[in-house]
């Protein structure tokens, strides 16, 4: 077994009774004395320093890595309100880097995942490398940028599977969590190396209606024209609303009509949310939009929502290669989680049939999620992506 | 020139099969891109009637998916009322209400802040009982706010009404988003029966929460809960210190009566150690009064005169009575303080009840009384002092031949009752009033009747008869009907 888990979940209202609680449970479901690195998530209220600091007083040296999510998800359910504490014990043939970066902007964003992705290589650069988890704070207009950056320094085709920080739908602040230190506007990541056997399955299940469309004029995650006319104008058409209606009804268009873009040669369409929509008729997506794409207006149903991460689930197993896997990671999209509504723990569900009841599990719903996009195949590109269930199956 | 003739010929041959040909080529490309261009044209109306349907698609999609939300929301919402309900009213403690109103239930409701203010009519001000989501200071500033404009808020109680950010006036409505700060809200009047009167108010700062008739309708159901909860715990209040109040008053009553008691106990010991000490007094003066009666009787000293003799036999007689009546007394207080062991064995009460008859048929005899023991044939053993228990069969079996006219019945009979066995003597005496049943048992009680006038007494018999019977944790009692003679019973506890 190459790696060994424990995860410690707590609900309890003051933080620090929360970590106690969490690191107690965790290290009782481990099983070992030594571990080499902590991921933490939790519910808006627990980020805070304090949280932190008592986590690092409590484990010493140890790596600590995480984020700030709009609920948190472990083998016993989905809770709005908690603190979850995974520790992880690797093989000694398998090692692990992390690294963070701070203060990214608009102008900054591709130079800091260059140097997230330098800093991450660090003491690996000469090993071969498995695979890379990165956080980032859920509020980055366009992680695209941050993502073409590690891409630069870690591989197009490497395996990379992220996550973005989301909060209490308020999108106020989201966190990330690095050793002690507390952060937004910025991102942070691991990098593991050696013997390791894992499975990727990222699953939207969204379908694409209406005729084809091409972005005639975009920059970055702003799309200016599709057909030559003011992006609004697909929105306008299909719902039959004015720019201010549209305005009022942007978090459920944006939830449940999302923009899909065509990919040539890749098997799923690649979704972007909808963030706001500007004064002169342009689309702020939550990702960038290759100018002359190819797009479509993109449904999607509870149903087709499961389906998908049951496709996610299959394809977790087909990279695990038949072995069972010793812990499962999931960045849930919070669009989903939405969607979904009560049947939310259905998906949790889902995953736990296809990947072993008794597995520990944590995961987070997120504003955005990095993953390749035809997952079963080391060559797939990763992409950023919306409304997405990414499952991350990790095993020796 | 024939040459070149044949070949200008040859030539305009071609010219005009070429020309004839791209003629037949163009007008079948022509014609061609016609049906291609009707294909398109017909794949492009196609494509928009699709594009139509699919708008048509996406806005019933909406519709539904609206509709959908609104129901999760209703459905989540009263799932959360239920439990909230559930929570407040397993409560009787006012203080506890409020405190039960968790913020998770709230939140699943649709809202974070809530405040709840109840009216004092004694300081004439709204305190406030309930606050989720705000910080003491917040309070204090809504709190000032509210107490300004109190008529405004007693207003709201009176005319028992739910308002909302849909439902006041744009003015209220600003007014009370910025006091409460937040953006949408819901406020509903408490109102129990009696006393505490306020209102709930709750509230949320999220932007995309649009608060609706079924938000106000469940608002008022809870804060309707929360005024039968706190109406619940007034009575429940009131109920508990009437009741508190009875438990005090009995508690008095019961340390009096403790004292009374113990007053009573410490005379009536004092008492039993004056008889007891007394009669230990009498005792030496009377055996030897009995002792020199005896030897003079005796003529041990000479022969004494017949009138001096029958003197001296009055004296043993009389010093004999003395000595038996001097005797119960001392057993009377010896049980009493506890210092006579009952000698308890098991013992068969049939063979005791016979000895007693036995001892005691010279009497029936004398006065031809019938005496039938109707006692079952398979012995009750009883736990029992043989000695004493005997006394008890001599002094109710003699009691009865006293007052028991000449050829009358004794019935002495038993019967198991429970684990116990109770002896019942019947005589067909004279009987004893209803009103000195109970006194009979009392030390030196006689009833008054001619046979007493005539018979003479201790008083003391029945008592001791009493105290037997009680040390051997049983009970005596009477029933008798002056005229119509008397049954004695006494019980006594079976040998296990």
């Amino acid at each position: 077994m190459a790696i060994r888990a424990g995860i410690g979940l707590s609900t309890a209202k003051d933080h620090i009774q929360a970590v106690k609680e969490a690191l107690s449970e965790a290290r009782r479901n481990i099983y070992k004395d030594k571990f080499d690195l902590a991921i933490v998530f939790s519910s808006i209220e627990f980020a805070h320093p304090g949280t932190l600091k008592t986590i690092g007083n409590l484990l010493g040296d140890i790596p600590i890595i995480g984020c700030s999510s709009l609920a948190i998800i472990s083998q016993d359910g989905v809770f709005k309100h908690g603190l979850i504490i995974m520790l992880l014990s690797l093989s000694p043939d398998t090692s692990i880097n992390v690294a963070h970066v701070k203060d990214i902007t608009a102008e900054t964003i591709v130079d800091a995942g260059k140097l997230l992705g330098e800093r991450l290589l660090g003491p690996l650069k000469d090993v071969r490398r498995n695979l890379s988890v990165i956080f980032s704070d859920g509020l980055i207009q366009d992680c695209s940028g941050l993502l073409s950056g590690l891409q630069e320094k870690l591989g197009i085709s490497f395996p990379l599977i992220g996550a973005s920080a989301s909060d209490n739908l308020s999108f106020q602040k989201t966190y990330l969590y690095f050793n002690q230190e507390i952060f937004d506007n910025g991102a942070c990541g691991i990098l593991l190396s050696g013997k390791l056997n894992f499975g990727l399955g990222t699953k939207h299940g969204w379908k694409p209606l209406g005729k084809p469309r091409q972005v005639t004029k975009s920059m970055g995650n702003i799309v200016a024209e599709i057909d030559a006319a003011p992006a609004v104008k697909i929105y306008e058409e299909y719902f039959a609303k004015d720019l201010a209606e549209l305005k009022n009804d942007l978090k459920q268009i944006s939830i449940l009509y999302p923009i899909g873009i065509y990919l040539p040669g890749e098997e799923e369409y690649l979704l972007r949310n909808l963030s706001s929509i500007e004064e002169d008729g342009s689309l702020v997506l939550q990702g960038s939009v290759p100018q002359d794409c190819q797009i479509r207006l993109m449904i999607g149903t509870k149903e087709s929502c499961l389906n998908a991460t049951h496709q996610a689930v299959e394809e977790v197993k087909k990279g695990l290669l038949g072995r069972p896997a010793d812990l499962v990671l999931i960045f849930d999209s919070v669009s989903r989680y939405i969607l979904l509504g009560r049947q939310a723990a259905q998906e949790l569900q889902i995953i736990k049939e296809g990947l072993g009841k008794n597995t520990p599990i944590i995961g987070i719903y997120t504003y955005g999620e990095q993953a390749p996009l035809r997952a079963t195949s080391y060559l797939g590109k990763t992409y950023f992506h919306n409304q997405t269930v990414t499952i991350l199956g990790l095993g020796g | 020139m024939l040459n070149s003739e044949n070949l200008f010929n040859i030539l305009g041959m071609a010219g005009m099969v070429t020309i004839i040909s791209l003629a037949t080529i163009l007008t079948w490309k022509i014609q061609r891109l016609k049906q291609l261009q009707s294909l398109t044209d017909k794949l492009k109306r196609s494509l928009d009637e699709m594009d139509e349907q699919a708008k048509l698609i996406v806005r019933t999609d909406m519709e539904l998916n609206k509709t959908q939300e609104e129901l999760d929301k209703k459905v989540a919402g009263l799932y959360a009322l239920q439990r909230l309900s559930r929570a407040i009213s397993t409560t009787l403690e006012k203080n506890q209400i409020f405190k039960r109103m968790d913020a998770g239930y709230l939140e699943d409701i649709g809202f974070e802040k809530a405040l709840a203010f109840l009216w004092s009519r004694q300081e004439k001000k709204f305190i406030p009982c309930l606050n989720i989501g705000y910080a003491e200071d917040e309070i204090k500033t809504i709190n000032f706010y509210i107490d300004s404009n109190q008529a405004l808020y007693l207003n709201l109680i009176k005319n028992e009404k739910t308002v909302s950010s849909i439902s006041l006036d744009a003015t209220a409505k600003e007014n009370l988003k910025r006091i409460f700060a937040v953006r949408s809200f819901v406020v509903s009047p408490i109102l129990p029966k009696e006393e505490d009167e306020g209102f709930l108010f709750v509230g949320t700062e999220n932007i995309d929460t649009v608060i609706t008739e079924g938000d106000e309708e469940l608002i008022t159901i809870l804060s309707n809960q929360l005024g039968q909860a706190l109406e619940n715990a007034r009575l429940f209040e009131k109920t508990w210190q009437a009741q508190q109040n009875l438990e005090k008053r009995v508690e008095e009553r019961t340390s009096e009566l403790t004292l009374a008691l113990e007053e009573v106990k410490k005379i009536s010991k004092r008492k039993t150690d004056f008889v007891s000490s007394v009669s230990h007094e009498l005792r030496t003066p009377l055996t030897s009064i009995k002792g020199y009666a005896s030897i003079l009787i005796s003529g041990k000293l000479g022969a004494l005169p017949e009138e001096a003799r029958q003197r001296i036999e009055k004296i043993n007689h009389h010093s004999d009575e003395l000595a038996q009546l001097v005797n119960d007394l001392l057993d009377i207080s010896r049980i009493e303080s506890g210092r006579i062991a009952m000698n308890q064995e098991p013992q068969d009460l049939k063979i005791i009840a016979d000895d007693a008859v036995d001892l005691l048929s010279m009497q029936l005899k004398e006065k031809q009384i019938t005496l039938n023991t109707d006692m079952p044939a398979e012995s009750y053993l009883v736990w029992t002092d043989k000695s004493q228990l005997e006394r008890v069969f001599i002094n109710l079996i003699g009691n009865a031949i006293k007052f028991t006219p000449p050829k009358g019945i004794i019935n002495i009979g038993c019967h198991k009752v429970n684990n116990r066995v109770q002896v019942d003597i019947t005589d067909t005496g004279c009987g004893i009033p209803s009103e000195a049943q109970e006194a009979i048992f009392e030390e030196f009680y006689r009833v008054d009747n001619p046979i007493n006038q005539q018979v003479k007494g201790t008083g003391l018999g029945l008592t001791l008869v009493k105290h037997i019977i009680e040390a051997h944790k049983g009970r005596i009692w009477v029933k008798s009907k002056v005229g119509q003679g008397s049954t004695f019973s006494f019980t006594l506890p079976l040998r296990s």
